[in-house]
């Protein structure tokens, strides 16, 4: 196992040199730089062009601007975002956490759904209840995020309910409300869009829960159980359910890299303070620490929980050991 | 099976109580009734630090906080004493006195004096320190020497009469006694930044800045030391508060101040006319501001360092910089089209670089090229340029193509340019036109130079016509169609140097203003741009308001803002 880890974890640094110096590259290749904004501006002279471009190194050549670049990620400092004048750290981690509670909710609501339908549509499968749900799962899964955030936008406006606020992550008056009130107003606010995150998820999910299930029930060892009078509970939640789980585990480490970057549309349009309308911007203004920041965190959470995924695999599969990961 | 479902159920049951709002008591939203002014800003300020600010967004953000020693007015476009109660001006006007306001206090109590006007200055004048007051404040190349005899007197040298100043030293003042320490550690250009909390912000002006939560709102309270009375000697500003909402589009301003949340709102073209019939309904009133302080123009690129390569001579050189072929593109403008099509009749055809709104220098006296493809037509002939097979080609034969661009994301300029292509298309002329991300552009105008006509615009950059200077000066680095000259390339050129050169040494504005006419009648003739058209700009806000006078150039005397108690 430890051989495995310090393996995998090793094979991760020429990764990240390679996603980050590919990122840094294109972000360098696209005419301009940050100050372009700026030069069009009347008001701006062109020596204050350069001392911005000097302060801040967009002078010098790619490959040396890189290299400070990882120097200085390596000291664990992700750089001076560009626009705002302050570290990239701050920037992203204040609404990095308001990005995770929001993709964390979501993921729990849509597993802790999706799984116990999957379930029963898949024992029932082609009764009425199979079709109803399969049909609301392939709704959930074409209609895209974002209008599916306008449409229940709408909804909240004409209902008008004070508990179904319209977009926002606080209230107006967040500042002088009572903590409790202030955790009140935070969860009424997620509602809308956990929902709309939810329901994706959701259906998806539920779609290969049931998938899952009718192909495992069908096979010989189940039909052995059976034979044995086991009851139909015992085979469902011991046999067959546990070996449907691996895809799902996968796909949880995946989730991971998904959190921070699964909501960026919803938070777009529901104006949540989240990271993703920061790195909209940023890319649009071509900010490079904050885009590199992002892309690195990015990057790391995924092959985290790629990495993670694979020991857990081990641990609820044992079929499944680091010696055969070890050789792929 | 049945423990199947039961399981289910359970499940939902939870998910259930955990989805059910939680009833939080929110207080009145009832502006009015607080006095509180709603506002919106599209995106987050980027600092808090007046001098480093170079975006609107965050001079948006700290207006209200900081206070400068002499204001524009809003009405008159003349400047009136702000910090200053009052300046002389000596008689070889390279000398002005400014006598500073007794008694005015910064929010932590500590007075106001003369030392903070010198530190706001040596702060711009540093070269370490990135700032762009510091050009607007340097004449020939040299600093104005700031002494101050006393605590409330501050003497301004200038190293010859500049006119501008008056405009120009509105500069927000910051407090010594805050930031000259972390000046003289180094640190000036980390502070004041956005993770600063807004209440360690000290300033002169009406609201303090009490929170921001990132691109969701700014909150501000009433300045109590603040300097300024109304009439009856009553405390200003008048509200008990301010918040600004920050949104990420107009959309979703719009939204909000139909849904009473905001209660001012600039409305773009198309919302006009709705918001006008729905104003009775709304309780709002729709004002009309005036004309935009901006101008959108057209330019060919008469830079020969892009067309002459290893001596030959682009055609198209000769093309743009032809006076015949220049007036046939003016005349080829379809500006009503334009207004109407594009701006919903809510815009007036432009024919100066100055715009009307600046009712001090605008030249009243230019006409219009008027939109007349015959004359367009006629003018190419009689320039050479012939129609052969349905092409327009030059006298030695060449077609006449070329590109033209303008930035993504302004749907307005898109049709403008569409607009522009069809006309000239019906001369025979060939017009590629490529909208570009606005940073590609940037590049083709700053840079590489490789583009022939552009559709761009500019901020107006107030009402001093001198703020212009780095766009009308040949030297200029926005001198677009032939930035960074060594020497002027034309005569023109030259004239309009040493116009601006004069223009600035009378201090006297009645007797500037001739100066500037002349500068706008040479670029009305010589067309190196092209003036299409200039929006009319409103401000729809909520009827409860009392004292709102919106202008293009601001809110006349926010202090006096206040809401009506029903």
């Amino acid at each position: 196992m430890a051989r495995f880890l310090i393996r995998r974890i090793l094979n991760m640094i020429p990764l990240l040199i390679g996603i980050t110096f590919l990122s840094f590259l294109v972000m360098s290749m696209v005419p301009g730089n940050f100050l372009s904004n700026l030069k069009m501006n009347p008001a701006i002279s062109p020596q204050l062009i350069k001392e911005m471009e000097a302060q801040f190194g967009l002078n010098q050549p790619l490959l040396v601007r890189y290299w400070k670049w990882l120097w200085a990620v390596l000291h664990l400092n992700l750089g001076t975002s560009l626009a705002f004048n302050v570290s990239v750290t701050s920037l992203i981690g204040s609404r990095a956490v308001n990005t995770i509670i929001l993709s964390a909710a979501s993921m729990l609501f849509a597993w802790a759904i999706a799984i116990p339908i999957g379930i029963v549509v898949a024992v029932n499968q082609n009764s009425i209840w199979d079709r109803i749900l399969s049909f609301v799962a392939f709704f959930g899964m074409s209609v895209p995020n974002f209008f599916l955030a306008f449409l229940v936008m709408y909804f909240a406006m004409k209902v008008n309910s004070p508990y179904l606020p319209v977009g926002g992550t606080y209230s107006v008056d967040y500042a002088q409300l009572d903590w409790m009130s202030q955790i009140g107003d935070r969860i009424n606010h997620l509602i809308l869009p956990v929902f709309v995150l939810g329901i994706a998820g959701m259906a998806s999910l539920m779609r290969l829960m049931r998938s899952q299930i009718l192909e495992i029930k069908n096979s010989d060892f189940v039909r052995t159980a059976r034979a044995k009078g086991l009851s139909e509970r015992v085979v469902i939640y011991k046999h067959v359910l546990r070996n449907a789980l691996n895809p799902f585990v996968t796909m949880a480490g995946y989730g991971l890299a998904d959190l921070l970057g699964g909501a960026a549309l919803v938070e777009a349009v529901m104006n949540l303070q989240g990271l993703g309308l920061l790195l909209l911007n940023a890319v649009r203004s071509l900010d490079i620490y904050l885009v590199m920041g992002s892309v690195l965190m990015g990057a790391v959470l995924l092959l985290l929980g790629n990495l993670l995924a694979d020991i857990a695999l081990v641990m609820v599969d044992p079929r499944v050991d680091f010696s055969s990961m070890d050789s792929q | 099976m049945g423990s199947c479902l039961r399981a289910t159920a359970v499940t939902f049951a939870l998910l259930a109580m955990l989805t059910v709002g939680c009833r939080v008591q929110h207080a009145s939203d009832d502006h009015a009734k607080q006095q509180i002014f709603y506002q919106a800003s599209l995106g987050d300020p980027r600092t808090f630090n007046p001098i480093l600010s170079t975006d609107q967004s965050s001079d948006d953000a700290f207006s209200d906080v900081f206070d400068s020693i002499v204001r524009i007015n809003e009405l008159t476009t003349l400047p009136e004493p702000g910090l200053a109660e009052s300046w002389d001006i000596a008689a070889d006007q390279k000398v002005i006195t400014f006598h500073l306001r007794h008694g005015v206090k910064w929010f932590d109590g500590a007075p106001f004096t003369s030392h903070d006007v010198a530190f706001t200055m040596q702060v711009m004048y540093d070269q370490q320190v990135p700032n762009s007051l510091r050009s607007i404040l340097t004449i020939d190349g040299k600093p104005i020497e700031v002494t101050t005899p006393d605590d409330y007197t501050v003497v301004m040298r200038l190293p010859r009469p500049f006119a501008p100043l008056l405009y120009s030293i509105g500069a927000p003042i910051i407090p010594a006694h805050v930031l000259e320490p972390i000046y003289h550690a180094g640190h000036f250009n980390q502070a004041w930044n956005i993770n600063t909390p807004p209440r360690d912000l000290i300033g002169l002006g009406p609201f303090i800045m009490t929170l921001y939560v990132q691109s969701q709102l700014l909150q501000y309270v009433p300045n109590p030391h603040f300097w300024m009375h109304d009439e009856n000697g009553a405390a200003l500003p008048r509200l008990h508060g301010q918040t600004t909402l920050i949104v990420s589009d107009l959309n979703a301003a719009y939204l909000k101040f139909l849904a009473g949340q905001l209660d001012v709102y600039t409305p773009r073209p198309e919302e006009v006319v709705s918001l006008k019939e729905r104003a009775r309904e709304l309780n709002i009133t729709v004002a009309s501001n005036g004309i935009d302080t901006g101008e959108l123009f057209f330019s060919f690129n008469r830079n020969p360092t892009h067309y002459v390569v290893n001596g030959h001579r682009d055609p198209r050189l000769d093309w743009f910089s032809d006076l015949n072929f220049l007036r046939a593109m003016a005349h080829a403008i379809d500006k009503q089209g334009m207004i109407n099509l594009c701006f919903h009749g809510l815009a007036v055809p432009a024919y100066g670089t100055i715009s009307p709104a600046n009712k001090l220098f605008y030249d009243p006296h230019l006409t219009d090229y008027e939109y007349d493809l015959k004359t367009s037509a006629a003018l190419l002939e009689a320039g050479g340029y012939h129609m052969v097979g349905g092409v327009r080609v030059d006298p030695h034969g060449n077609p006449i193509v070329f590109n033209l661009m303008t930035n993504t994301g302004v749907p307005v300029r898109d049709e403008m340019c569409a607009m522009f292509k069809q006309d000239l298309a019906t001369l025979g002329i060939k017009v590629n036109y490529r909208p570009l991300e606005f940073t590609t552009m940037v590049e083709k105008l700053d840079s590489n130079f490789d583009w022939d006509c552009v559709l761009i615009g500019f901020g107006g950059g107030g009402v001093e016509p001198n703020n212009g200077a780095n766009v009308l000066r040949s030297s200029g680095q926005l001198h677009i169609w032939y930035p960074n000259q060594k020497t002027p390339a034309t005569p023109w050129e030259a004239e309009i140097d040493k116009l601006l050169e004069e223009g600035t040494a009378e201090m006297d504005v009645q007797k500037r203003v001739p100066y500037y006419w002349r500068i706008q009648e040479i670029l009305h003739d010589q067309l190196p741009i092209m003036e299409t058209v200039r929006q009319l700009r409103f401000t729809a806000y909520r009827n409860t308001l009392k004292n709102f006078q919106p202008t293009v150039w601001g809110v006349y005397h926010r202090e006096y803002i206040a809401f009506t108690p029903d």
